[in-house]
């Protein structure tokens, strides 16, 4: 397939990234935590973390081609739902849930990317809004499959290789399970095609004009961006025993964005720092009671005008500093390219 | 002379000596979780539901505290904001879990008590909860408690004693498609059914702002009266609103969360509300008031007016006294049965029961008096103070 | 019979509403090409400055509405310039900016007001029947307003001076300045209207159904819906869109009830940006 691909001026170096081995270190280390702290907060908000890096990652997927996709919690209800409604049939082990957690949303994304991904721009943005609202009606609507409104509680429990995954590291481990997948799958998609979406993001016509299939990598990209929002889904059901619709509601979306644009929207290492940095904020938050929302206002308006690049920007700027470079290596900028 | 003079200074050393040796008795502490909504649209619920708690803490607090093998310890709330959300309620338990806390007053919604379930079991929390959901607490989670009865408890009397004023031949339900209203509407329609009533259950979006079209829809079926059940105090003053100037004069029912005052300011004020007849959870009645000055004289500061002030002031008298009695702030189960065990007997609210068995399976519902509102004329009769409920 | 004219009159009732909030959404969108999260928290805080301006201070209503279309304007225009400007290229970013000014905005309204609902009605009470069914006067203000409202924009961006220069401003902004045109002012004057107009809804709508500082989130969704269906920054295509939404909710909500009218809205959104991916009037997206 690569042969194909005609030569694009936009090309660059196709193995990872500084940054993306940086991603990929952090996560292999995080499979020690449990065994470096019983600490039950640090473990849940380090489980929350790795929930929000699946969202981020599906949300970093789209971005990368200029497409800011609300649709992630719709795509987590579905992994999440079709690996519970799984286990009340049998299924429970680990990694069959997970195939099933990734492959449902993409048999769906594909056929609505067909018709969602004609759109542009804003209208892009908008219609995926209504996708994940459209998941919530319809989980609402079929009480017999879904348990409606009250969610699917006390499904059956992972296994794994036979064992019942339900003390807490366990659980961390299954959070850390799907987050590992979807960080591969995350590479694996970007690595191929990461110059070629970057290309795309930066200016679409120019890109068509050297003959790049933008329409294809978007097809790509949409059905990817949605298995890996289900691995969170599944994820999150699994920390909370219970599938829920208001787990996954249109308004929570906006939390997998803050999480990408926060840690830096050039990046897989972006998405990863904005998931800590804010999970960990809005724990911290939880404990001044009424101004908890008002505060992570704050937050995000600071982060936006004092942090354009995101905490990755932040941090490669000292770096820069320290080494007395004076321009940023980065190829690629976030945000729309008008 | 010499005498008073040696007194004058035995007093303050006294005074002294009794201070440090107080305080060196009180200078443990136990922990108790209160969960719940602090912001958001829900935040008046978790914000009454903490003021009950903190009533309760600072009146066990000047009594001595909770004995324990480390002595005499005092209470101290830790407060944690779910945002109204499950995966809040269930990271807040995984943090209280964290500080060693073993009890935990609340959450106040379905969503936030759906959450915390399965956490706070793996962690052998006992909880104390309110919810409307149909399995808010049950033989599965043998720590978790009912704050207060649902629909199941209270509907029935309400709607006998509404049936003998009003003389309503049909009625229609209306309430948010939702958990909140999904679990209350069929079970307080099973109520009026039993007496006889036809009724109908209409559901809207949760979020809708504007009712018009809904309110058409319903008046077009001529219903007697209308109860608006669980909806949400906003959308059910909006309701009752538009209900009035499309014309409906019947009476209109609320068997579901409490706001009546929320619900008038909406409508415009009581004489717009019409005939109106409601559940209140607790009767705040002159003895209930006085928890109001205990708060006030404890902490300083003004409780908050709603009604879930006082009845989770009662529930969490009940929860102390159950670690005082357990003497333990972390031996969930053997403080759990001491809870089971205890008379319902609450200083200011009045005597109840734990009921449960025959809707839930578990007998953890804690069943005080409630009270039966109406409203005629502009004018909020007495409340009725009703008997607490009893399991069917 | 009688029912589908009073489904009729509700529908256009609705779509008064929804017109005269997405008037300013789709200002702000079509001119700064920012999509404005706190523009439901412009519409809850409209309500809230009359409602403090006619109990607090005990003007008249009119007034009070005129308060709190002033008020909001010149917040919306210091939100621009402090705080919108320095990042306006960046779409993804103001989105962010935005959403985080509407959270402080609804937790300050909370901290003053307090959470729950206070009593703000309707001075007008009473309605106009109209055959078998019948129009309240306060929708009827609001019909009339929105008209209004609607008319005079289209006046200003379509046949004005600065709206002239506003538009050139959102097609080329270089081009723009060597012709002298600033964007600091015009488009600080621009999210003034906008904030202005969501708030004049605010503060006549508000009193109809309930005001609370969790008011505006149903009002975004709605005002996001009737844009994108309607076209980016088309005032003729948010008017339509406004009347095809607020008839299907209106149909729906008395003839079928449930979520039915909610779920038909957004299939039809999806159906129709299948076949028009611009809305039904709107230009082209910018971007990818």
């Amino acid at each position: 397939m690569k042969k194909d691909m005609p030569y694009s001026v936009l090309q660059r170096e196709r193995q990872f990234s500084g940054s993306d081995r940086v991603t990929l270190v952090a996560l292999l280390l995080a499979a020690a935590l449990p065994l470096l702290t019983s600490n039950i907060l640090v473990q849940s908000v380090a489980s929350q973390a790795l929930i929000g890096f699946c969202g981020a990652l599906a949300v970093h997927l789209m971005l990368r081609l200029g497409l800011l996709n609300f649709s992630v919690p719709g795509f987590m209800a579905v992994g999440g739902y079709a690996a519970a409604i799984a286990a009340e049939y049998g299924v429970q082990d680990l990694f069959a849930l997970l195939g099933i957690a990734f492959s449902a949303p993409v048999v769906l994304a594909i056929p609505i990317g067909w018709i969602v991904l004609r759109l542009k721009g804003v209208y892009f943005v908008l219609v995926t809004y209504l996708l994940t609202e459209i998941v919530q009606l319809v989980i609402v609507e079929t009480p017999s499959l879904t348990g409606g409104t009250n969610g699917l509680i006390g499904f059956p429990p992972t296994t794994f290789f036979g064992t019942e995954l339900i003390s807490g590291p366990a659980v961390y481990y299954t959070c850390y399970a799907a987050a590992i997948v979807a960080l591969f799958v995350a590479l694996w998609s970007t690595r191929s095609y990461g110059d070629i979406y970057d290309s795309q993001a930066h200016n679409e016509t120019l890109a068509q004009s050297l003959g790049l299939d933008t329409a294809r990598y978007k097809a790509q990209a949409f059905p990817v961006s949605a298995g890996v929002a289900g691995l969170g889904g599944f994820a999150l059901v699994q920390l909370l025993i219970t599938a829920h619709p208001l787990s996954f509601t249109a308004a929570s979306s906006v939390n997998y964005i803050a999480y990408v644009l926060i840690g830096g929207a050039a990046s897989l290492l972006g998405a990863l720092l904005g998931t800590v940095v804010l999970v960990t904020a809005i724990t911290q938050f939880s404990w001044s009671g009424e101004y908890s929302l008002g505060l992570f206002g704050l937050l995000l308006i600071f982060s936006v005008l004092f942090m354009r690049d995101g905490v990755v920007g932040v941090f490669t700027k000292i770096a820069h500093t320290i080494r007395g470079r004076n321009q940023l290596a980065y190829p690629a900028t976030q945000g729309d390219p008008t | 002379m010499k005498k008073r003079e040696t007194t004058k200074l035995f007093a303050p050393i006294l005074g002294a000596i009794l201070a440090l040796g107080g305080s060196a008795v009180h200078a443990c502490e136990v922990k108790v979780g209160v969960v719940g909504p602090f912001s958001g649209g829900a935040a008046q619920w978790g914000v009454a539901m903490k003021s009950g708690a903190e009533l309760a803490a600072a009146e066990f607090n000047a009594a001595g505290g909770i004995p324990t093998d480390k002595g005499d310890c005092k209470i101290r709330l830790v407060e944690i904001d779910t945002q109204y959300s499950a995966q809040g309620a269930a990271a807040a338990a995984n943090s209280l879990a964290n500080e060693g806390v073993k009890v935990v007053l609340g959450p106040v919604g379905s969503p936030e008590v759906s959450g915390i379930k399965p956490v706070a079991a793996r962690h052998r929390m006992l909880l104390m909860v309110n919810s409307y959901a149909k399995d808010a607490i049950g033989p599965k989670w043998p720590l978790a408690f009912h704050v207060s009865p649902g629909a199941s408890g209270w509907a029935l009397p309400i709607v006998r004693k509404a049936k003998e004023r009003y003389g309503m031949k049909n009625v229609t339900i209306i309430a948010p498609n939702d958990q909140g209203g999904t679990d209350i509407a069929p079970v307080v329609a099973e109520a009026y059914t039993a007496e006889g009533i036809k009724t109908k259950e209409e559901y809207f979006q949760r979020g809708t702002a504007d009712f018009t079209a809904l309110v058409t829809r319903v008046l077009a079926s001529k219903p007697d009266a209308i109860d608006l059940v669980s909806s949400p105090t906003v959308e059910s003053g909006t309701l009752a609103k538009q209900l009035r100037v499309a014309g409906f004069r019947g009476p209109i029912g609320k068997l579901g969360g409490p706001g009546t005052e929320e619900i008038a300011r909406i409508v415009g004020g009581y004489e717009a509300l019409g005939d109106y007849y409601y559940f209140e959870p607790i009767v705040v009645d002159e003895e209930a008031l006085k928890m109001r000055d205990a708060y006030k004289e404890l902490t300083g500061k003004d409780s908050p007016e709603h009604t879930f002030f006082y009845l989770w002031g009662a529930a969490s008298r009940l929860v102390f006294q159950a670690m005082k009695e357990a003497q333990s702030a972390q031996d969930s189960e053997a403080i759990a049965e001491k809870l089971r065990a205890l008379d319902v007997k609450d200083p200011n609210i009045g005597e109840g029961l734990w009921i449960g068995q025959s809707f839930f399976g578990i007998n953890q519902e804690l069943s005080l008096p409630f009270g039966m509102g109406f409203v005629h004329n502009g004018q909020v009769e007495p409340l009725i103070k009703m008997p607490a409920a009893v399991d069917k | 019979m009688d029912t589908f004219l009073l489904a009729l009159v509700i529908g256009a009732m609705f779509s008064a509403q929804y017109a005269l909030i997405a008037l300013g959404f789709t200002l702000v969108f079509g001119i700064l090409g920012v999509v404005n999260f706190a523009h439901g928290s412009m519409y809850m805080l409209g309500g809230y400055v009359a409602y403090w301006s006619v109990s607090t201070l005990g003007l008249p209503y009119p007034i009070a509405v005129a308060i709190a279309v002033l008020f909001t304007g010149l917040l919306g225009a210091l939100i621009e310039i402090l705080l919108v400007h320095r990042i306006v290229e960046d779409h993804l970013s103001t989105l962010i900016l935005t959403l985080g000014v509407s959270l402080v905005i609804v937790t300050g309204v909370s901290l003053i007001f307090g959470h729950e609902a206070p009593q703000f009605t309707f001075p007008i009470a009473g309605s106009i029947p109209l055959g078998p069914a019948y129009m309240p006067l306060d929708r009827l203000i609001v019909m009339i307003v929105s008209g209004v409202a609607i008319l005079a924009v289209y006046l200003l961006i379509f046949r004005s001076a600065f709206g002239r220069a506003v538009r050139a401003l959102s097609i080329d902004q270089s081009i723009a300045r060597t012709y002298g045109m600033n964007p600091r002012v015009l488009f600080a004057v621009t999210m003034a209207l906008s904030s202005g107009l969501a708030a004049l809804a605010g503060a006549l709508v508000t009193p109809i159904l309930s005001l609370s500082p969790h008011a505006g989130e149903s009002v975004l969704l709605t005002a996001f819906v009737v844009v994108i269906l309607g076209g980016l920054g088309s005032i003729i295509g948010a008017t339509w869109a406004a009347v095809i939404t607020g008839m299907i909710q209106s149909f729906a909500g008395i003839y079928v009830g449930g979520s039915l009218g909610t779920l038909l809205l957004f299939v039809l959104v999806i159906a129709v940006l299948t076949v028009r991916p611009s809305g039904l009037f709107g230009a082209p997206a910018r971007g990818a």
